[in-house]
Formats: structure tokens, C-alpha cells, sequence
């Protein structure tokens, strides 16, 4: 058992109900927060990505769509509804945090356990900034001067 | 007791396995894809000109390949999600667990209706 591995030994670990013990472990609450967080974008992305991929970038060029269906000033029209609005926001920050989160535990079962807190930082901060930078481009761009 | 260890190209031999990475790489790749509208949204803010050089850029064969590729892992990560539910059922109506099947009928339904939804909210509709 010992040697390099011997801390990374997933679903080998007794866990024991005992009050008096699990007293002295502190509290997961990050954890079970960010799955929450990767369940619910994954239910947004597999539920929305796929149309507006279809519309955005193929509809156009295989000629199924006017190209006017997609282009600036219709973009425009839809900014002027708050729902739709919301909607780009919660597909890129869903997305973005499915993503990252999957990525981040894909890579430390592959064996890069020992870079976990550089991973969390560099894929959970994209996340992170990718959803504030939604946040600006779809809300806050154009909102009175106390929300910018 | 020995230390648990993967062997490598575990995902391989098992078309199970195969479909499960599928899935794991189309989370990211749907990740990729969040990127990209935001740029998309960047390129929109900057003015026309920008938006529809954008546009252009996506539009080239090479473009639409990759781009085809990708969306392919996105189809994936959907279809195998809506089968996950199935199985996992989080949130349940009924006093017994439905079957895997009928939960998945029940969600491609949805996710019809979902796009359809998204065409006219978000497109202005057909």
C-alpha cells in the first residue's frame, strides 16, 4: 500500500456513522455545491445547446435559413427581451460550469492529482469569469449606471 | 489492501466505457461551446462589421467541420444525459420509480418542445 498512491485510493475509505467522529470532520459543503452546480448545467446544455448550435452556425451555411435570421440586427431584437437575455446568460454560464467541473475531475482520475489546486483554480476561475463576462455582455452592458 | 489503479485505455474495451468518455468529453466540448457564444456575444458588442466577420469565420468548410465534430459530442452528451435521468431519476412524481425508458421517451419529448420553444423565444420562430 505504500508509495505514491497511497492517498488516492477513491471508494476504498471506511465511512463510519458515528456522531463523535464525524464530529471532528469538517463539514463538506463545497463539494456537494459544485456537483449541484454541474447537474444543473448539464440538464441546461444537453436541453439547449444543441438547437442554438444548429441555428447559430449551421442553419445559414447549409442554406436552410436566410442569413438575416442570425445576423446583427437580430440579435439586437432579441436583447431587447429580458428572456432571452437570460437565456444566453444561463446557457454560457451552465455550460461553462458543466464543462470545467467535468474536466477538472476527468484530469485528476487520470492521474493528475497532485496539480488538483492549480486545476481548480485555472478551470474553475474560466468558469467563474466566463459567467461574469456573460453576465456583462447580457445584462449589466447596457443597465443604469449603479449596475455597471 | 492495494491501491485502486485504472489500467490505461480502460475506456476502450468496453463499448459501454467508450460511450461514457463520449459523454465526459462532450461536457467539455459543450464548455468549449459556452465559450464560444460568449466571444460570439464580444464580436456582437463590437458592431456589425465585427459580428458578421464572425460569422464569416464559422462559415469557411474547415470551419463547419471542426464545428460538426464538436456538435457531434454535444448530440451525445445530450442523448446519453437524458438516458443518465432515466437511471438517476432525481426528482420523482410517482410513488414508484418509472423505467429507464419511459423517463427517456418522456424527455426527448421535451427536449422537442424545449427547442421548439427556443426557435420562436430566442430565433423569432421558423
Amino acid at each position: 500500500m505504500a508509495g505514491e498512491d497511497a492517498d488516492w485510493n477513491p471508494g476504498r475509505t471506511a465511512i463510519h456513522a458515528n456522531p463523535k467522529t464525524l464530529a471532528k470532520r469538517p463539514a463538506v459543503l463545497f463539494e456537494p455545491m459544485l456537483w449541484g452546480i454541474f447537474s444543473l448545467g448539464g440538464f441546461i446544455t444537453a436541453f439547449l445547446l444543441p438547437v442554438t448550435i444548429v441555428v447559430l452556425f449551421f442553419a445559414v451555411p447549409l442554406g436552410l435559413w436566410p442569413a438575416a435570421r442570425v445576423d446583427h440586427d437580430a440579435i439586437a431584437r432579441g436583447f431587447e427581451d429580458l428572456l432571452v437575455r437570460l437565456f444566453w446568460f444561463v446557457l454560457i454560464g451552465g455550460s461553462l460550469f458543466h464543462g470545467m467541473h467535468r474536466l477538472r475531475h476527468s484530469l485528476v482520475d487520470a492521474g493528475l492529482k497532485k496539480l488538483e489546486p492549480l486545476l481548480n483554480v485555472v478551470l474553475y476561475g474560466v468558469a467563474i469569469l466566463g459567467t461574469l463576462g456573460a453576465l456583462w455582455y447580457t445584462i449589466l452592458f447596457d443597465a443604469p449606471l449603479p449596475f455597471r | 489492501m492495494y491501491p485502486w489503479k485504472r489500467r490505461a485505455g480502460w475506456w476502450l474495451r468496453n463499448p459501454r466505457f467508450l460511450l461514457f468518455q463520449a459523454r465526459e468529453a462532450g461536457g467539455f466540448v459543450s464548455a468549449l461551446f459556452g465559450l464560444l457564444l460568449l466571444y460570439m456575444l464580444v464580436r456582437y458588442h463590437e458592431g456589425v462589421a465585427s459580428y458578421d466577420a464572425f460569422l464569416a469565420m464559422l462559415s469557411t468548410p474547415v470551419a463547419l467541420t471542426v464545428l460538426a465534430l464538436l456538435f457531434a459530442f454535444v448530440m451525445v452528451h445530450a442523448l446519453t444525459w437524458f438516458l443518465l435521468i432515466g437511471k438517476a431519476q432525481p426528482i420523482r412524481f410517482t410513488k414508484k420509480p418509472l423505467r429507464a425508458g419511459t423517463v427517456f421517451a418522456i424527455n426527448i419529448v421535451l427536449w422537442v418542445l424545449v427547442s421548439g420553444a427556443v426557435l420562436f423565444v430566442v430565433f423569432g420562430g421558423l
